[in-house]
């Protein structure tokens, strides 16, 4: 593709990384600097608290950032095309009652379960898609219409009950670890990370998820096809929602009518973090992943320093704002609605 | 001073229409479905205290949202405000000090936003999603693990009570919507604020003062959660941390139901008030059939996505269809009658 723009050019506003010493792209890189901020707060947390460097709190930070991950790899994907899912954890909580409860009750497996997952993440994707895509309603209104409806639906799914007996032989993929610290959900989470990446960096559709984030209109006049990647982002958002459920349900084993609903913020915060812009046409897959780790790293440091849980939601808060602040580029407003071309809306207003 | 004395240009407000209709026929549903809903005399005027906080959040959002900005931290003020009012009350405050005290905190959060906003430059839904966590863990801290409950009931009246049958919480959120809807409508701030959400640079080369006027909105808008959050702590004579946190999904379905444009510019304070009222008697009249509030909130972004779809197809295609035929209409009788 060459209408997508080189997503990694540096903003304007930053003339001293735009000049190009030797080592300036690093820092242009948001992945490389989030990663490094990891290890500057694991280094400090172990250097107070040796057992923060234990293989049991490396895996429990990894497992526990697996769930947050996968919303915010959909996340991306609808924030690159410059729109907004505000129903990630919504359906996250709904793929986990409906697989939590086929698990518990008929004995499914690992692998019917993360496809009932994707199937069920692709159905409520689909019904923000249409909104989006086909009605062409404001993401940020037609995602919070669809929250209220799936976060109504969890409660008349469960109906009360909840999922609380979840099988050891899938729990376990959660506690057990393949080397020190690597437990056996992120290794099953990468091969969705790397596809994402593949596919937003080196396929046609995912350059003209770019193209369209970046501004639709040119992508429109380079025929793309804007509202079919619109589509499809927020299909892909689902799908890969629904398996976060799966991963939800393998490490709390559990879920209940409530689950999920706090995250829909959380899993935005961890895209931005991980230096998706709201704008659209700058991010990517691997932003999402580093993105999550670093969030609960700090939240995993914070608790090793004493600082009470109810302080949680500000860090979470004061690190979207760091980012924010680094990134001129949120200086611009996202989550609009692309109206199709302008010489149609001309001629239509005439 | 030469004013150019152009005759106002007053269109029918069709969504409101539709609104009131709605409204309507609601009511008329409900009291003729459930009997509790009319009963006791001033049934369905009790019960508009229980979505009154909802609505005077709506009405600070609605200013927000007017100027093109949204604030995602309007709920989470609310819950701190309540957490506030408790806590001074739980000491010992007098009422006044408890209400003067929460609303002050929430109007100086709303500040903070819209100076971060306004000068910083940084786009609001970014601001407020990070404020709005920091100000949950600040309520959640404030009250502590038993949070304050039992208030003396000159604090309650205002949630609860009512004069000559109309309740208190009703009236309040009454009066804030007439100052907005005047504010908004027919002062030079509000048209500022139409202007900015309409056409910021156009706003820029006017030379309306942009950052102040946003500043504004967004300390309005905090102040107004502090209101709500007093309310609600009033209302339920307890002041959870989490208490207006879930108020802020239905005071931006109703700012959007009641037709307001999410990026600015466009909507009308009378007709969110409207959708306010709409909104608030569906879900009480739900409540009271023994829906659960889960499937209420379920219904209620039917109802939003459903209002929104008609809406936007009015808009996208009628209007086009409407006006081609009326310019036909207009070829074919101009000769007839001149």
């Amino acid at each position: 593709m060459t209408t997508a723009r080189n997503v990694q050019t540096a903003s304007p506003a930053r003339p001293e990384l735009a000049a190009g010493s030797r080592w300036s792209w690093l820092l242009r890189r948001r992945e490389i600097l989030v990663s490094a901020a990891i290890v500057v707060v694991v280094a400090a947390s172990t250097a107070a608290h040796p057992y923060f460097w234990s293989s049991s709190n490396i895996a429990f930070i990894f497992a526990d950032s697996v769930v947050i991950a996968f919303l915010a790899l959909g996340e991306s994907f609808v924030m690159l095309g410059r729109g907004i899912d505000l129903s990630v954890g919504a359906i996250m909580g709904l793929s986990a009652i409906v697989v939590g409860f086929r698990i518990q009750n008929d004995g499914m497996t690992l692998l019917p379960a993360v496809a009932l997952g994707a199937v069920v993440g692709l159905v409520l994707g689909l019904g923000n898609a249409v909104l989006v895509g086909v009605v062409r309603l404001p993401p940020i209104i037609a995602t919070l219409g669809t929250l209220s409806v799936y976060s109504g639906l969890e409660f008349v799914v469960t109906n009360g009950n909840q999922v609380d007996t979840i099988p050891s032989s899938m729990t376990n993929l959660g506690s057990d670890t393949v080397l020190p610290g690597i437990p056996v959900i992120l290794l099953l989470t990468l091969p969705f990370v790397l596809v994402s990446a593949l596919v937003l960096r080196h396929t046609r559709f995912g350059r003209s998820i770019y193209a369209v984030g970046d501004d639709a209109e040119a992508a429109y006049r380079a025929g793309i096809g804007v509202q079919r990647v619109l589509f499809s982002t927020y299909l892909i958002c689902g799908v890969l929602s629904g398996l976060g459920g799966v991963a939800f349900l393998i490490y709390t084993s559990g879920a209940s009518s409530t689950t999920g609903l706090g995250d829909n913020l959380t899993a935005i915060a961890a895209a931005i973090i991980g230096g998706t812009a709201l704008t659209g046409g700058v991010g990517g897959a691997f932003g999402a992943l580093v993105g999550s780790v670093f969030l609960t790293v700090t939240l995993t440091a914070m608790s090793f320093a004493h600082v009470a849980d109810v302080w949680q939601p500000a860090g979470v808060g004061v690190l979207v704002l760091l980012a924010v602040v680094y990134d001129s580029r949120s200086r611009r407003r996202g989550g609009r609605v692309w109206r199709g071309p302008k010489r149609q809306r001309q001629r239509g207003a005439s | 001073m030469t004013t150019l004395d152009l005759p106002r240009r007053w269109r029918v407000p069709a969504w409101g229409l539709c609104l009131l209709v709605a409204i309507v026929a609601e009511l008329a549903y409900f009291t003729l479905t459930t009997r509790q809903f009319a009963g006791h005399g001033t049934g369905m005027l009790a019960l508009s205290e229980q979505f009154a906080p909802t609505g005077i959040l709506a009405m600070g959002l609605a200013m927000v949202i007017l100027t093109g900005n949204i604030d995602l931290s309007c709920g989470a003020s609310a819950s701190l405000a309540a957490v506030i009012a408790g806590t001074v009350l739980e000491k010992g405050g007098s009422p006044v000090e408890a209400i003067l005290l929460a609303i002050a905190v929430s109007t100086v959060f709303g500040l903070c936003n819209g100076v971060i906003v306004a000068y910083v430059g940084i786009d609001s839904l970014l601001v407020t999603l990070a404020t709005q966590f920091i100000i949950t863990s600040i309520a959640t801290s404030v009250a502590g693990a038993s949070p304050p409950f039992g208030f003396p009931g000159s604090f309650t009246l205002i949630g609860q009570g009512a004069i000559n049958g109309v309740p208190i919480a009703l009236e309040i959120f009454l009066v804030i919507a007439l100052v907005v809807i005047v504010t908004v409508g027919y002062t030079n701030v509000g048209r500022s604020m139409t202007l900015i959400g309409y056409n910021l640079r156009a706003a820029e080369y006017t030379g309306i003062p942009i950052r102040r006027t946003l500043t504004a909105v967004f300390t309005l808008c905090g102040a107004a959660s502090g209101v709500a959050g007093v309310l609600l702590a009033a209302y339920y004579n307890s002041a959870q941390p989490d208490i207006g946190t879930d108020l802020l999904l239905p005071a931006i379905t109703a700012v959007i139901l009641g037709g307001m444009d999410i990026f600015g510019g466009r909507g009308r304070i009378g007709e969110v008030v409207l959708a306010v009222i709409l909104l608030g008697y569906m879900s009480q009249g739900m409540l009271i059939e023994g829906d659960s509030s889960l499937a209420i909130t379920m219904i209620t972004g039917l109802v939003l996505i459903g209002a929104l779809v008609i809406k936007f197809a009015f808009e996208r295609n009628l209007r086009q269809r409407l006006a081609a035929r009326m310019q036909r209409l207009r070829t074919l009788s101009g000769g007839a009658h001149s």
